[in-house]
């Protein structure tokens, strides 16, 4: 079959589906449901030959006419032509690579988010007695003679624990063979390579060359998200970050959201799923390596921080049981493994670690957001929370620290919504609403023509619907009195924000009742979260001495518009900060400093893991934030005024 | 050594409603403790107990129910008398009759039949739907038009219709039924909205879609429970008196509708029964209004009432 635009071909079995097909063809698709055939994102248009689909979704009767099917559920019966419109494309959206905040509305003062305790002295080995995970040593060694007739790794261990402090270190068969010829051509002059874990005193002697050729070498730091990845190049000898790329998760073809892909990696498609992480990344590493030209192979070590579904996946760990109750994960610490096992395209004996998690749903991606904050060593009570698809949240101090997952949804990224994208050109980000909805003015991304909602214009949109009497605080569209912008479509009634031809948009952009519903859920989700914790250990909000957002989506977030539809607790915007891509930051940190394994250690041992499902508390807090701003209206003096 | 007793301040108290108007006028609510706990707060009116009838006659209810409105079901005036007869505090109007699976009867209909019951009894009146929300929305306006001013209770108003429902309260002078299932947060979420549309908090009555006995009670309890403790502790958007369709509820379940057995005993004394304790429970929890179907329940429930009253002190 062939596919237009681009004219790939690929060559598939009848009963292969045309997604698969795609896959292969390396052609990015979105299929929220993971192929189960009822979000209908896989849309695409056969133009030559015939496929047998087994359903049609919600393709009105006009697309089918058309020739419209879903890719998910449709073979091949001949030779195909078939066209992918941009709709059904993984767009290669905006990726929050990793750069601090700047653009969160409301901070008052200057003062940086994410200042860490390690900021300063990120130098490689900095303080403390950890071992970063990987560096060379140039060595002259003492020769031997008949006064000091040591033998060669002996003399080699005892010359490194001398410059190092070390005191257990291995090495393997390889080095052993050539050990003897190396030292004696070299003339005792050497390069040594030292690949530890991160937190143990254990380091192996991984290869000895001649000379003092350490050259470059360098670490990978990679956020794995579950919709986004981002990798930063770092130079291990100086701790400096020399190239970071962010690209979406070839997963994505497979569902949008953990839960999803873990029920298809349990119906057989975990190969899938980790060939397309180890791809992605793979990907990423290319253009890395062209851009700074360098070899991957000069790649030493990774650190990768991904929520504990991305760990297995990525590592081909089944992933069945942390959807199942108890939720159990296979392992919250996994352990270093090398890179050649893993598929990565680096120095094959490089050390991967993920970063560890403390439960089903909240990862190593959380654990390096706490520690890059370093909350977990402050004074202050600071509540962090990451406004994802899984809104994990952790509240704590420098005595405890407790967490969960509040399962938020992608609506915020704009998944699950007609008109929602992320926060790229022609997104429309800001929206004001006239009272009684005639007039509708909105700001795009780049100023560019409207091509969609991303999450800090959705949130401005409903509580500009709320604002103008167009829905109740339930979320119900008030019909009585409408503007024509109010109408029935075949899914409800909707809200046009935007016409087609308005400002050169090509479609009417819309938002309907379902989807309102659908936002106040994923609004609702987060900030029962937060009143859970804060409930658990029994403080008000007034207590929260900080409050640090990170995620894609908090780059673009109005805290006050955000406090008025009651996603985030009302209290000062001086307190709001934005963290950035916290992911990727503490997966840099933990690359580069061997300290900060003595911190993750102590903070995965401080942190409690609170189970949502267990108990009615959160069900309750949940019903009572389904309602604009909340059912208890104390709770939101400001919004109310 | 003298004992002392423990008595809580309770801040806030449930609004005192009036139903009917004139020297029929009865009120509810008003309270500012727990039930029959009178050594520690005010209660100024008891529980009052309602009857209801229907716009058309009941298909399924047992002989041992239907009996005691013997020739009286195919007419609502004469049914709606018999109730007075009874000592009913209230008239519980049904239109079963306007459900579009029954007569589906029409808004003029409904209405007609509300004027010529509310014309025949001297006791004030609840007009409930057929439980359809599009149709409700469309009949509760009738009825409440045709009552114009006699100041009665008029339901169920839920999520989908209570916009309707509301505007027909606020435009001829009722007091409005707000029904969600077994949520305290939802219910506050309706009486909010309801009271946003300018309708005052003492004209909302509360209807927690209470579950009889053995068939989910313990629910209700505990949801009846925390909204008298949420308005007692200053809630006011749970501050309203509780309605309990306790008849509708009790004569559903097989203890009230099986037959005589040696296990279960005679039926006529086990369904009266399972209306009695279904009813005294939620009084307990802080019911207000109870409506039931059998007049020996209602005979029962009031008896208890009284005892309660007395064991705590009088009026």
């Amino acid at each position: 079959m062939r596919f237009f635009p681009g004219g790939r071909q690929v060559v598939i079995g009848e009963y292969e589906s045309l997604i698969k097909a795609m896959t292969k063809a390396n052609i990015p698709i979105v299929a929220s449901c993971g192929g189960e055939g009822v979000c209908s994102r896989c849309k695409v248009l056969i133009k030559e030959g015939q496929v047998k689909s087994l359903s049609t979704g919600k393709l009105t009767g006009e697309e089918q006419e058309q020739g419209y099917v879903l890719a998910c559920r449709s073979f091949p019966e001949s030779h195909l032509v078939v066209e992918v419109s941009e709709e059904s494309k993984l767009g290669v959206h905006q990726v929050v690579l990793g750069e601090g905040g700047g653009n969160l509305k409301g901070r008052a003062d200057g003062s940086k988010p994410g200042d860490s305790i390690l900021s300063g002295s990120n130098g490689l080995c900095a303080g403390g007695s950890g071992v970063p995970l990987f560096r060379k040593l140039c060595l002259v060694m003492p020769e031997p003679d008949i006064n000091d007739s040591e033998d060669d790794l002996g003399r080699l261990v005892r010359v490194i624990r001398s410059v190092t402090g070390i005191k257990h270190l291995q090495t393997n068969l390889d080095v052993l063979r050539t050990l003897p010829q190396v030292l004696r051509q070299s003339g005792w002059k050497v390069t040594v390579s030292l690949t530890g874990d991160g937190r143990y005193q254990a380091v192996e002697i991984t290869e000895v060359e001649p000379g003092h050729t350490a050259g470059q070498y360098y670490g990978l730091a990679v956020d794995i998200g579950t919709t986004s990845v981002v990798a930063q190049l770092v130079d291990l000898e100086n701790g400096r970050v020399v190239g970071i790329k962010g690209t979406y998760n070839k997963q994505a073809a497979f569902g949008d959201d953990v839960i999803s892909r873990i029920i298809f990696a349990s119906e057989g498609g975990l190969g899938e799923l980790q060939k397309a992480i180890v791809d992605t990344i793979n990907e990423l590493i290319e253009e890395l390596a062209k851009e700074q030209k360098i070899k991957p192979v000069d790649i030493r070590a990774v650190v990768c921080a991904g929520n504990t579904t991305m760990s297995h996946l990525f590592l081909g760990i089944d992933p069945t049981f942390i959807r199942i109750e108890p939720y159990t994960p296979a392992t919250n610490s996994i352990p270093a493994v090398r890179a050649g096992h893993a598929g990565l395209n680096t120095h094959p004996l490089a050390l991967i670690r993920c970063l560890p998690g403390i439960g089903s749903y909240v990862g190593g991606d959380i654990t390096a957001g706490v520690l890059i904050t370093g909350m977990a060593f402050s004074g202050k009570l600071t509540l962090f929370i990451d406004i994802g698809t899984n809104g994990e949240i952790v509240l704590g101090n420098q005595e405890w620290l407790i967490s969960c997952a509040c399962s938020a949804g992608p609506a915020f990224e704009g998944g699950g919504l007609r008109h929602g994208m992320r926060a790229m050109r022609g997104a429309i980000e800001h929206i004001k609403i006239a009272s009684g909805g005639a007039d509708v003015e909105y700001k795009t991304v780049g100023g560019a023509p409207p091509v969609g909602i991303c999450g800090s214009g959705l949130i401005d949109c409903v509580a500009g619907l709320y604002r103008a009497g167009i829905i109740d605080r339930g979320g119900n569209f008030i019909t009585a009195g409408s503007t024509p912008r109010l109408r029935e479509s075949i899914e409800g009634m909707e809200f046009v924000v935007s016409w087609s031809g308005e400002s050169g948009g090509r479609v009417d952009i819309t938002i309907s009742e379902a989807e309102v519903k659908n936002l106040i859920r994923s609004k609702a989700a987060v900030y029962a979260g937060i009143r859970c914790m804060l409930q658990t250990v029994g403080l008000p909000a007034e207590a929260i001495d900080r409050i640090i957002i990170a995620g894609g989506f908090g780059q673009y977030i109005n805290v006050r518009d955000a406090v008025n539809i009651g996603l985030l607790p009302d209290v000062p915007v001086e307190k709001y900060s934005y963290v950035g891509n916290s992911s990727v930051k503490g997966a840099q940190t933990a690359l580069i400093s061997g300290r900060a394994w003595e911190e993750i250690d102590e903070i995965i041992h401080k942190m409690t893991y609170m189970e949502l499902s267990a108990g009615s508390t959160f069900m309750d807090e949940f019903v009572s934030a389904l309602f604009i701003p909340h059912t208890d209206l104390n709770l939101f003096p400001s919004a109310q005024s | 050594m003298t004992v002392t007793i423990a008595k809580e301040k309770w801040a806030g108290k449930v609004v005192e409603m009036v139903i009917g108007q004139g020297p029929n006028a009865i009120k509810v609510g008003g309270e500012n403790t727990l039930p029959f706990l009178r050594f520690e707060g005010e209660i100024p009116n008891e529980p009052v107990v309602a009857l209801e009838v229907w716009d058309t006659e009941p298909p399924d209810w047992p002989d041992v129910l239907a009996s005691a409105f013997d020739g009286v079901m195919g007419d609502p005036v004469a049914w709606a008398m018999r109730c007075v007869d009874y000592g009913a505090d209230l008239v519980c109007l049904r239109l079963a009759g306007a459900h579009p699976d029954n007569k589906d009867a029409s808004p003029a209909e409904a209405a007609a039949t509300a004027r010529a019951v509310a014309g025949a009894v001297n006791i004030p009146l609840m007009v409930i739907g057929c439980g359809i929300d599009e149709k409700d929305a469309e009949v509760l306006p009738a009825a409440g038009e045709a009552l114009a001013g006699k100041n009665a209770l008029l339901g169920c108003a839920t999520i989908n219709n209570y916009k309707a429902v509301t505007t027909a309260c606020v435009l001829h002078g009722h007091s409005v039924i707000a029904t969600s299932p077994l949520d305290i947060n939802l219910a506050k979420q309706l009486n909010i909205l309801i009271n946003e549309m300018d309708l005052p908090i003492n004209r909302i009555a509360m209807d927690p879609l209470v579950g009889a006995l053995g068939y989910g009670i313990e629910y209700a309890y505990s949801i009846m429970e925390r909204t008298r403790l949420g308005a007692l502790t200053g809630d006011k958007m749970l501050a309203m008196p509780v309605v309990c369709f306790v008849g509708q509820e009790t004569w559903k379940s097989r203890e009230a509708k099986t037959a005589d057995s040696d296990e279960w005993g005679a039926q006529a004394h086990r369904a009266v029964l399972w209306e009695v304790i279904t009813a005294t429970s939620l009084v307990q929890a802080g019911g207000s209004v109870l409506v039931l179907r059998h007049p020996e329940s209602m005979k029962q429930l009031k008896n208890h009432i009284t005892a309660m009253i007395k064991e705590a002190g009088g009026k």
